[in-house]
């Protein structure tokens, strides 16, 4: 039967898509937290590849140019002179220092969480926090 | 001046609501004046909406910093050409021209069939008025582009990373495209309204069509160079929320170009067909509203505007109307005829619809689940390009064969001895290209079958151009180039569609070569000494440094030498805006066929002199923009107007019993 040769082929290519759909994203996937979030289930994420969004923490910044060796700690999107609410990740990244990148800026980081308070960072990622957005202009 | 251009929005919307209306009511009560009526509120919409843009304009032009829109996006410095750019740079005015694209495409539409397809025109007037309705509607109480602002001396400009000529051209042709699906939208619509589901609305929006997909091609390609050329991470796609919006209209797009051939032919498909061109434009919409609502994250994304529940209840309407619609008609839309054989140019087709939509699938499903999995299980979690890139590449690989084999296999029922002939020789020139790269060392599957299906696509259609070149040759005993041209010229869309396919063949085998084999090295170096990527040796020779009131500059001097000899100078450089404060890249790429060499000069120690640098070796990614042009002459080809085009015999091939007249 024409058709039901043809089903087949149908159905063996959405059988694959939503495999490899499926396997994706179960090889593939990484939480995304707040750091606030992060602090909360950390215990469980030892050894896991997460994605944690947070502030870099004025004073903490340390970049070493001739190794690329980046250290940092991530705080919470506390305002200036609030007590912190999070325990800072200390993070370290090795590579080409971001443009955005700055003390005060929020930044995501993307990589393996080792315990405690430390993070390894493969990628950061900068946001200017309004980026299509107009600075509030001078008058 | 800008009350003119608010007032001009607001009465566009009241004549696009009248228009609606009275297109509607003349239709059910089968007054042609009200018809007629309606279609000349769509001229006055567009002039309407042409005012507001107009005065808009003038604004940017004369630095009105009264209006908020003009201080945000420009400045007295900010240069002419991006000063127009600005008009569909921020939100609001991405909006605004929104809905002028959109009134000029309803108008040339109008124009086009004021003799034609009376019964459809109604509702295509007020398909396309309602969608406007929307638009405008969002412009006038949520998101006005006149409101006024607080005093400035200066405005704030454009953003840096605008402000180069991409944003002159990936904008609007995305938007051409987004806006250009509406038209075929519409007349999908009209025809489930008044069941004049015969073909009249698949031939007048055919053109249509292909201008969608072409500038949705356009538009994709443009956005990928803009990465690749200005935002400096090495790369061109990072299947970011707001690219996937971009290339999902583009995939459904591309499967209906393809199946509405089988409905021409077969009178097969209608209800796959309508519902590829409903799915089209209601991807456009899902697009623009995951880029301006802020509702995934993404480097794209306009602000947290407020925007993304009106744009999903448009949504919600425009979904459900058309599935409606569809269920509604769904018995008047019976195939006229079965598919053959497993092994033809229907099946190939199907296939590759199935291969596109799949691809679709995925895409959006990577998109939204994070937005899905903080609903349901109260966390996001992400997808990054390792998942879109292991499940589009096989999809694609797939795809990339039918690229070769639809334009040979027989249509109907491709017999055993045809498809020998067909296939042979250029399944054999595939085998020999993997063979080769076996030889040279390449071992990694996705490539080898990436290089071997793009030379079987070639070669594939070659043979078609020879031998229909011979054909001509024989029977007319035409002279070689007169027989082509006279080939391609009676068969525009078909040989124009080769040429496309040629184009993708080749932007498949840029993307394997430049994603596969890429090389890349970061490193800090002192002045005079030298670092090597792949076959090229570096060598950092100082730094110059420029200042203007708008921008500083540094500019690093490289010198490129391969096997000892120098064959090049680089100058990547870092750039400082001086309002708003941001540094930029601009990346320093070295072209060649074979490969880009690509440095970005990224941080500069004026302490110790010490400059660190990324380079990547991107091997044949030109080949990606060459695929782009040949797209784009392909597309101009068969897109091409023309008598000498070999209308098909719709009368012939119609079953007896069931048929709909148009």
């Amino acid at each position: 039967m024409r058709i039901g040769r043809f089903l087949i082929g149908a159905i063996i290519i959405g059988l694959a898509v939503s495999y490899l759909v499926y396997a994706g994203i179960r090889e593939t996937s990484v939480y995304y937290l707040k750091i606030d979030e992060f602090d909360a289930k950390k215990g469980g994420l030892t050894g896991q590849d997460v994605r944690v969004a947070g502030r870099v923490q004025h004073g903490t910044m340390n970049w070493n140019a001739s190794t690329l060796d980046l250290s940092f700690q991530l705080g919470g999107f506390d305002k200036e002179g609030e007590p912190a609410t999070v325990v800072p990740l200390s993070v370290a990244f090795n590579g080409i220092l971001p443009d955005m990148f700055a003390e005060g800026r929020d930044v995501i980081v993307e990589g393996v969480y080792e315990g405690g308070d430390r993070f390894v960072a493969r990628t950061i990622l900068t946001s200017c926090p309004s980026k299509y957005e107009p600075e509030a202009p001078a008058s | 001046m800008p009350d003119v251009g608010s007032l001009s929005i607001a009465l566009a919307l009241m004549f696009a609501i009248y228009g609606a209306v009275a297109g509607v009511y003349g239709a059910l009560a089968g007054r042609a004046a009200w018809v007629r009526s309606a279609e000349h509120a769509v001229y006055v919409v567009c002039g309407l909406v042409a005012t507001a843009v107009g005065v808009l304009l003038y604004a940017l032009l004369t630095h009105d910093f009264t209006i908020e829109y003009v201080a945000s996006y420009s400045s007295s410095t900010l240069p002419l050409r991006y000063t127009f750019a600005a008009l569909w740079g921020g939100q609001k005015g991405s909006l605004l021209w929104w809905v002028f694209l959109l009134s000029m495409f309803a108008t040339v539409v109008h124009v086009q069939n004021r003799h034609r397809n009376r019964a459809l025109m109604p509702y295509v007037t007020a398909t396309l008025l309602s969608v406007a309705i929307f638009f405008l509607s969002l412009l006038v109480f949520v998101a006005q582009p006149f409101e006024r602002g607080r005093p400035v001396l200066e405005g704030a400009d454009l953003n840096p990373l605008l402000q180069n000529y991409w944003m002159m051209i990936h904008p609007p042709s995305l938007y051409m495209g987004f806006i250009s699906s509406t038209v075929p939208f519409a007349f999908a619509i009209a025809a489930l309204v008044t069941g004049q589901l015969g073909d009249s609305w698949i031939r007048t929006t055919r053109r249509w069509a292909i201008f969608s997909w072409f500038f949705l091609s356009l538009g994709n390609l443009f956005g990928a160079k803009w990465a690749y050329e200005v935002l400096g991470w090495g790369g061109y796609w990072g299947w970011d929320p707001v690219e996937n919006a971009a290339f999902m209209p583009w995939l459904s797009s591309t499967a209906y170009l393809h199946s509405v051939m089988i409905q021409e032919k077969k009178g097969m498909l209608k209800v796959w067909n309508m519902s590829l061109v409903l799915l089209t434009f209601a991807l456009t919409i899902f697009g623009t509203f995951i880029t301006r609502s802020g509702v995934i994250s993404s480097v794209h994304s306009f602000t947290q505007s407020g925007l993304g529940p009106f744009f999903v209840a448009f949504l919600v309407v425009v979904i459900g109307v058309s599935l409606a619609l569809i269920v509604y008609r769904l018995p008047e839309m019976r195939s006229e005829n079965t598919l053959e054989s497993f092994l033809s140019r229907e099946s190939a087709f199907l296939f590759n619809n199935l291969l596109f939509l799949g691809i679709a699938f995925a895409v959006f499903w990577g998109t939204v689940f994070p937005i899905l999995s903080e609903w349901v299980r109260g966390v996001k979690i992400t997808v990054g390009p390792p998942f879109f890139n292991r499940v589009t590449a096989p999809l694609g690989i797939a795809l990339l064969f039918l690229t070769g084999a639809g334009p040979i296999i027989a249509w109907r029922r491709a017999s055993p001895r045809n498809l020998r002939r067909v296939f042979a020789l250029p399944l054999a020139a595939g085998a020999v290209g993997a063979a080769g790269l076996l030889v040279a060392g390449v071992r990694h599957v996705g490539a080898l079958l990436t290089f071997a299906f793009a030379l079987f696509t070639l070669t594939a259609i070659l043979f078609e151009f020879f031998r229909g070149v011979r054909a001509r040759q024989a029977l007319m005993r035409e002279r070689p180039g007169r027989a082509l041209a006279r080939l391609v010229g009676k068969n525009r869309r078909r040989y124009g569609g080769y040429i496309v396919h040629v184009g993708i063949a080749f932007m498949f085998a840029g993307v394997a070569g430049s994603s596969v084999f890429k090389v890349e090295q970061q490193v800090t170096v002192k002045e005079g000494e030298s670092f090597s990527v792949g076959r090229y040796t570096l060598r950092y020779d100082g730094l110059k440094e420029t200042d203007s009131p708008h921008v500083a500059v540094l500019a690093a001097v490289v010198t490129v030498m391969r096997g000892g000899e120098v064959i090049d100078v680089m100058h990547p450089e870092k750039r400082f805006y001086k309002k708003p404060k941001q540094p930029t890249t601009e990346v320093s790429i070295r072209t060649t066929l074979r490969e880009d060499l690509y440095v970005i000069l990224g941080t500069y120690d004026p302490d110790t002199k010490a400059a660190t640098f990324q380079a990547y070796v991107n091997p044949l990614v030109a080949w990606l923009w060459i695929g782009g042009l040949v797209l784009v002459l392909g597309t101009g080809v068969a897109i091409y107007p023309g008598a000498a085009e070999r209308v098909p015999a719709f009368a012939a091939r119609r079953a007896p019993a069931g048929a709909v007249t148009t």
